[in-house]
């Protein structure tokens, strides 16, 4: 769709066209019911297993994972595209997550859970985060991990490890870990893991000496973005139909000025995030290093914020009751914003790693 | 004289302000229920009312009231004090628009009747009141109300639907803005009416708002019957008084008290995130700082205005869009400085005062509740400025 297309995308030809079949596949699969969204509310584990298990039919979960380690081969354009739809749907289920866990187990070689995940016959997510506002991996082995969304859903955790400079990966069951989880404003939760008392190296089971975290976290972190950009599109599209139909003091208030301006700031936050969402996943794609997806994240960060907002403000009162759908995007969004790095951080993260400005 | 005691109140207006302030202190600290200090939502009237019946008992309920009426006759200057000192505690607000909206309206433009039939009531906790002003396609043009009374006789039949009635299910009575001439000019054609909550044909249906709270309502009221002693002031001369007392709300929504309650949780969060001393951090916290103290300052010049007893402009409009947005600013602070933990639902650690999410949506309508910032802009531009158009 591109509904709202802001100029000419990074993808032509070929991936543009596999780009438009993952966003139809998804919408086919996604479909356009909240209904669904809210049912599944407060409850545990917070998504629907069944969905979940169809993604992974789908080959979602392995979209980038390679064809030789039994992924679908696709890059990160079409990865951000579906994540997109996610967002465009709110779906509470762990693509990301899962995503995530695919690209080390795939990294790691371990391709017995590889294949039950990408199958759909397991849900496993990663626990890497021993605090909040962080990008580093934790410093212990056997510390409490948080920060883990729907990490009550999961039938194996992924334990990375620094040692020595390298990342190992450890695989837990879900009986060696006790997860506490946390409601989230959008109905989920996020979860804290403990890995029950072991003996041995460290928690579970060794599975790899050295894996490409930061590589998995950074596509998490662009994949995150596209989906906060999928529910801003969301919530404004609500927004635009609100303007265009509610009347007040005899008109149509998209007729007053001082809406349309709010309604223009907001399309130009989804135009940037957009912009930067795309160009970051064409450069992951050509092997670009990392500091272009912590720009994009940081744009759809701060962008989300400022235009979840204004779609509530937009709204009324009407905004402001949890019947009305603009709602829940702007719950997903609080959960999302944060997820693998605020805005302050990546910004940071950008300074550090991006050339230094040409004199204009 | 006292509704509950019999006693006539004493006049506080005869003490110096601070002894006045020390006296009120004193007496919340030694008698405000603690389980219901600093609520995170607006209180329900089961959860409330110890606390009602407490002010009701000392005469305190109504302080703004004539001593005529059972009010303590407070000074402007006073009252004033009253409310910043209930503010310090973290009082509850009570069920309150008999207290503040409805009370002051019949005491201004009701007949003899309705005075001694309806204040007794309220000071006594007996009649809890709602107010039935915006409607579903009415909210900001707020005038273009239809729910309608028709003339039958010796009652009038109410027709329609309203929304956002705060605590509509706690009340057994409720004020209203309704439709009584349909040919006049939008603003002439309204009156006010006071509905029995439990006549036939009104149905309340609470509304869940993004706090995941009820303290709305829906409305609806199908044929019923209101007997006519119930209409308040001159028929079709209803909006002019409704709009009398919207500058009270106006300056009540404009009080710095949310701001300054948020500035200090957003502190006790950087201090729990280890934020505190970073420069970024302290250059925010110091922005904040000073606009919570230029809000004060402003905030301060219109309450010397009701101290001198004078009518408020339509320049109080500032003031609540200063304030509505700063409390959103220092939400907005709080979930950066919250990271991951500001997704949860409920607070952290299950400690109240680190609560980011529940603050930064509890901020969000205080730019449209009250009339949206908007509307208080084209308030300013208009009425204030003078522009055209």
């Amino acid at each position: 769709m591109s509904a709202t297309a802001a100029g000419v995308a990074p993808f032509t030809g070929d991936r543009a066209e596999s780009i438009e079949m993952i966003r139809d596949s998804a919408r086919g699969l996604l479909g356009a019911d909240m209904a669904r969204v809210r049912k599944l509310r407060f409850t545990e584990p917070g998504f629907d297993a069944g969905l979940l298990r169809q993604m992974a039919e789908a080959g979602w979960i392995g979209l980038a994972v390679s064809e030789e380690a039994g992924g679908t081969g696709l890059g990160m354009a079409e990865m951000v595209a579906l994540a997109e739809e996610i967002g465009r749907a709110s779906a509470p289920e762990p693509l990301i997550g899962c995503a995530l866990s695919a690209h080390l187990l795939a990294a790691a070689g371990e391709s017995e859970l590889l294949g039950q995940l990408l199958a759909g016959d397991a849900v496993v997510l990663t626990a890497w985060q021993d605090r909040a506002n962080t990008l580093s991996l934790a410093s212990t082995a056997d510390g409490a991990r948080g920060f883990v969304l729907a990490a009550g859903g999961a039938t194996h955790i992924l334990w990375p490890v620094a040692e020595a400079g390298r990342v190992a990966l450890h695989v837990l069951t879900r009986d060696q870990v006790e997860i506490t989880t946390e409601a989230t404003q959008d109905g989920g939760h996020l979860g804290t893991i403990r890995p029950l008392p072991y003996s041995g190296h460290g928690p579970g089971r060794h599975i790899a000496d050295d894996v490409p975290l930061a590589e998995a976290l950074d596509r998490a972190a662009l994949a995150t973005a596209a989906a906060l950009l999928g529910g801003m599109e969301a919530a404004f599209a609500m927004t635009l139909d609100y303007l265009r139909t509610r009347q007040q003091f005899g008109k149509i208030i998209g007729t007053f000025q001082a809406l349309q301006h709010k309604a223009a700031d907001a399309k130009m936050q989804i135009a940037l995030t957009r912009a930067a969402v795309e160009q970051a996943a064409a450069a992951l794609d050509e092997g670009a290093p990392s500091h272009l997806v912590s720009r994009a994240k940081a744009r759809a960060s701060e962008a989300a914020m400022l235009v979840q907002q204004a779609c509530v403000q937009l709204h009324g009162g009407i905004g402001y009751t949890d019947d009305y759908d603009v709602g829940l995007h702007m719950r997903r969004a609080m959960v999302l914003v944060p997820a693998f790095g605020g805005a302050a951080l990546h910004r940071r993260r950008f300074m550090e790693l991006s050339p230094e400005l040409e004199d204009a | 004289m006292n509704a509950i005691t019999g006693r006539e109140p004493e006049d506080l207006n005869l003490l110096p302000d601070e002894v006045f302030r020390l006296h009120i202190r004193a007496w919340i600290e030694a008698n405000y229920p603690a389980e219901i200090r600093n609520p995170e939502k607006r209180l329900h009237w089961e959860e409330n009312k110890v606390w009602y019946f407490k002010l009701a008992e000392k005469g305190w309920l109504c302080p703004g009231w004539p001593r005529e009426y059972g009010g303590l006759g407070l000074a402007p200057a006073k009252q004033i004090i009253f409310t910043e000192e209930l503010e310090r505690h973290g009082c509850a607000r009570c069920n309150d628009h008999g207290i503040i909206m409805l009370g002051p309206l019949v005491i201004r433009y009701g007949t003899e009747a309705q005075k001694q039939h309806f204040l007794p009531k309220i000071l006594s906790g007996e009649h809890i009141w709602c107010q039935g002003y915006s409607e579903p396609n009415s909210g900001s043009d707020l005038a273009s109300l239809r729910t309608e009374a028709v003339d039958a006789g010796d009652h009038y039949v109410v027709n329609g639907q309203k929304i956002w009635t705060t605590l509509a299910q706690d009340a057994n009575w409720i004020f209203l803005l309704v439709r009584t001439d349909k040919a006049a000019k939008k603003q002439e054609g309204i009156s006010f009416l006071l509905v029995d909550m439990n006549t036939p044909g009104i149905t309340v249906r609470p509304i869940i708002n993004l706090e995941m709270h009820d303290e709305f309502c829906e409305v609806f009221f199908d044929n019923v019957k209101v007997p006519k002693e119930n209409l308040v002031g001159q028929l079709n001369k209803g909006w002019d008084m409704a709009k009398a007392l919207l500058s009270f709300e106006r300056i009540y929504l404009g009080s710095p008290r949310q701001s300054a309650y948020a500035l200090t949780r957003l502190k006790q969060l950087a201090e729990r995130m280890g934020v505190a001393e970073e420069p970024l951090f302290a250059e925010r916290y110091a922005r904040h700082r000073c606009d919570l103290e230029d809000l004060k300052a402003l905030y301060g010049r219109y309450v010397e205005v009701l101290k001198q007893g004078r009518p408020l402009g339509a320049d109080v409009s500032q003031l609540k869009v200063i304030q509505s947005e700063l409390f959103q600013r220092i939400t907005e602070t709080m979930l950066e400085v919250a990271g991951e933990n500001a997704g949860l639902f409920g607070p952290m650690e299950g400690n109240r005062n680190l609560n980011p999410g529940a603050l930064y949506i509890q901020a969000r309508p205080t730019s449209i509740y009250g009339g949206t910032n908007e509307i208080q802009r084209n308030i300013i531009s208009k009425n204030v400025l003078d522009l055209p158009g």
